[in-house]
């Protein structure tokens, strides 16, 4: 049996188990083996589940050897960020709030990849609630990045990137506001989605911001994460705002390994690319650097390259934290420390006095979303600020609209710097937010966009950033695993 | 400017009890947070209306019960005959 079956992608795994080359239970130990080797470093791992996986792995094993039917993910090792609930598994968001919180229900993604036999080894880490870009704002401390272990791994869906880069897992859930997936994506240099919005079920993501949010797949390869979208896109009853789209046409979609959704065409020719010049000039001269080079490339593939300019682009950032931060307000409303939480009697206190005491465990930077948004809703300032933004994102989706009506994909980079030291700028709200101007147009826009890497500098990832019209997933998929086999990046870091 | 007292109206609105150390902090971070979303007021409130994709309630499925199967509230910690145990109302 080779003994680094944890190198290997989640398609080979997949092809591994199912040609029976090593079986599920091998693989796991080496995964189990390796987290608890590499954690202690990394701390992407809030919670391993470490009988769950092997009693899922020895019954996988047990199905392949009778000669049963398993699912087109059978035996691959995936980790769930910490606010995707998992029926009997702790769920905590990283904060005091949901401490010892365990979901009765499984999230409606996590109940596809059951269906398709993921094993599910553990929760990840986060910013709390899926707050912040560094993953530095979590209860259990911040994740480090698996390149240098002295700086950031990005955020929110830190431990996502991170277990995937530093080879723990094969691939990972995060969840995507502003762009939790595709920053520690770029940080930790692995391939990061953020969908079409309505084109994975929320149902059982915990709420951030409702009108901003996708649960997004983390892999080392673009294949891999076109193979996770397969198993986990699709309507849900339980989230209204998902969308049918044609790709569901396809009759017994329940196992991607009979009919995929997505595939990969790896073809280039007369792909329409707008390199977004606004992103690239605004960006830290060593990530445009990367980029450029990156647009060489696609030019030399038959793509044809130009820059564009997306003017909105001026508002995106004041528009998209003004809506976050005002959903933010509303979803948190909810956490009372009565049905769940840390231990607390609340027979001696008055009911509002109660609240007041015990919200005051959010943690800092979930506290003043909180009252930012509570502000910027506020009857005085209602049309100053929320009208406003949500005006100003209607009018960046009108731009982006009409900007896809010249280009296929647009490019950009997935951030203007990169990663950063631990600290460099947790004192610095306003400038923390600043990093995510890159990525927040996707989601005030509702379209798919990836994050791949492109380079490096100084020893740091850099990662190029791909967009699409509304349900292109496709195209960005044909885009990035062409893009991918021209440059060959991936590499995995000396932990 | 926001004020101090301003933090602490919006903390009670938000059911927070912030310390005198966190006023002072959110109220300085805060303003400069809300000056930097100031650039919205040149956004004109002409043009398309952002209300119109929102979904209708004619295409929202039907609101039937379905029954959740299992105990909602298995793992909570301040439970007595049944029900949860919460803070008096007065």
């Amino acid at each position: 049996m080779p003994n680094h079956l944890y190198r290997l992608t989640a398609d080979q795994v997949a092809s591994g188990i199912k040609n029976r080359d090593f079986s599920a239970q091998e693989y796991i130990s080496q995964i189990l083996e390796r987290i608890e080797k590499i954690d202690l470093k990394i701390n992407a791992f809030v919670a391993v589940d470490k009988q769950g996986a092997a009693e899922k792995a020895r019954s996988i094993d047990k199905r392949i050897h009778d000669g049963e039917h398993t699912g087109g993910l059978a035996g691959v090792a995936l980790g769930i960020k910490d606010n995707i609930c998992t029926k009997g598994l702790k769920t905590t968001c990283a904060s005091k709030m949901l401490e010892g919180y365990v979901p009765p229900y499984d999230a409606t993604v996590i109940k596809k990849l059951k269906e398709n036999d993921a094993i599910i080894v553990g929760k990840l880490n986060l910013d709390e609630f899926a707050m912040g870009s560094t993953t530095e704002y979590s209860k259990y401390g911040p994740t480090r990045n698996p390149w240098n272990i002295n700086y950031v791994a990005g955020g929110s869906s830190g431990g996502s990137a991170a277990s995937v880069a530093a080879l723990e897992c094969a691939m990972s859930l995060g969840s995507d506001t502003g762009g939790s997936v595709r920053c520690p994506a770029s940080f930790c240099s692995v391939v990061g989605l953020k969908p079409t919005y309505g084109c994975v079920s929320r149902s059982g993501l915990i709420s951030y911001s409702n009108s901003l949010e996708q649960i997004g797949p983390v892999g080392k390869t673009v294949s891999d994460v076109v193979m996770l979208m397969n198993a986990i896109a699709g309507t849900d009853e339980n989230d209204q705002t998902t969308r049918t789209t044609a790709i569901e046409t396809i009759p017994n979609t329940m196992s991607l390994d009979r009919i995929p959704k997505y595939r990969l065409h790896q073809n280039n020719r007369n792909i329409r690319v707008g390199l977004v010049k606004e992103l690239v000039e605004g960006a830290d001269p060593a990530v445009s650097k990367c980029i450029y080079s990156a647009v060489d490339l696609f030019s030399r593939s038959d793509c044809k390259c130009e820059d564009t300019s997306m003017k909105s682009i001026e508002y995106a950032l004041a528009s998209y934290y003004t809506i976050a931060m005002a959903e933010a307000s509303s979803n948190l409303a909810r956490y009372d420390n009565i049905r769940y939480g840390f231990d607390s009697n609340p027979e001696e206190y008055e009911w509002n006095t109660y609240f007041a005491k015990v919200r005051n465990n959010f943690g800092e930077e979930v506290k003043r979303r909180i009252i930012i948004g509570s502000y910027v809703l506020s009857a005085g300032y209602y049309g100053k600020y929320y009208l406003k933004a949500q005006k100003a994102r209607e009018m960046i989706k009108q731009e982006v609209k009409s900007l896809f009506e010249k280009y296929d994909v647009l490019i950009a980079p997935t951030m203007p710097i990169l990663p950063f030291k631990f600290g460099e700028k947790i004192d610095d709200p306003l400038k923390m937010y600043q990093i995510d101007i890159d990525t927040v147009v996707a989601n005030l826009a509702g379209i798919p966009a990836i994050s791949i890497p492109v380079g490096f500098s100084d020893c740091l990832p850099v990662g190029l950033q791909i967009m699409a019209n509304e349900m292109e997933e496709q195209t960005l998929f044909d885009v990035a695993s062409s893009f991918e086999s021209i440059v060959d990046i991936h590499k995995s870091p000396e932990i | 400017m926001i004020s101090k007292d301003e933090i602490r109206h919006l903390g009670w609105l938000s059911r927070l009890e912030l310390t005198d150390s966190e006023l002072d902090r959110y109220a300085t971070q805060i303003d400069e947070i809300i000056s930097y979303f100031d650039k919205l007021d040149n956004v004109s409130l002409t043009g398309s209306d952002p209300a119109r994709s929102i979904k209708k309630v004619s295409e929202l499925r039907n609101d039937n019960i379905h029954v959740f199967e299992g105990d909602p509230l298995e793992f909570s910690k301040n439970r007595k005959d049944g029900f949860v145990k919460g803070p008096r109302m007065v």
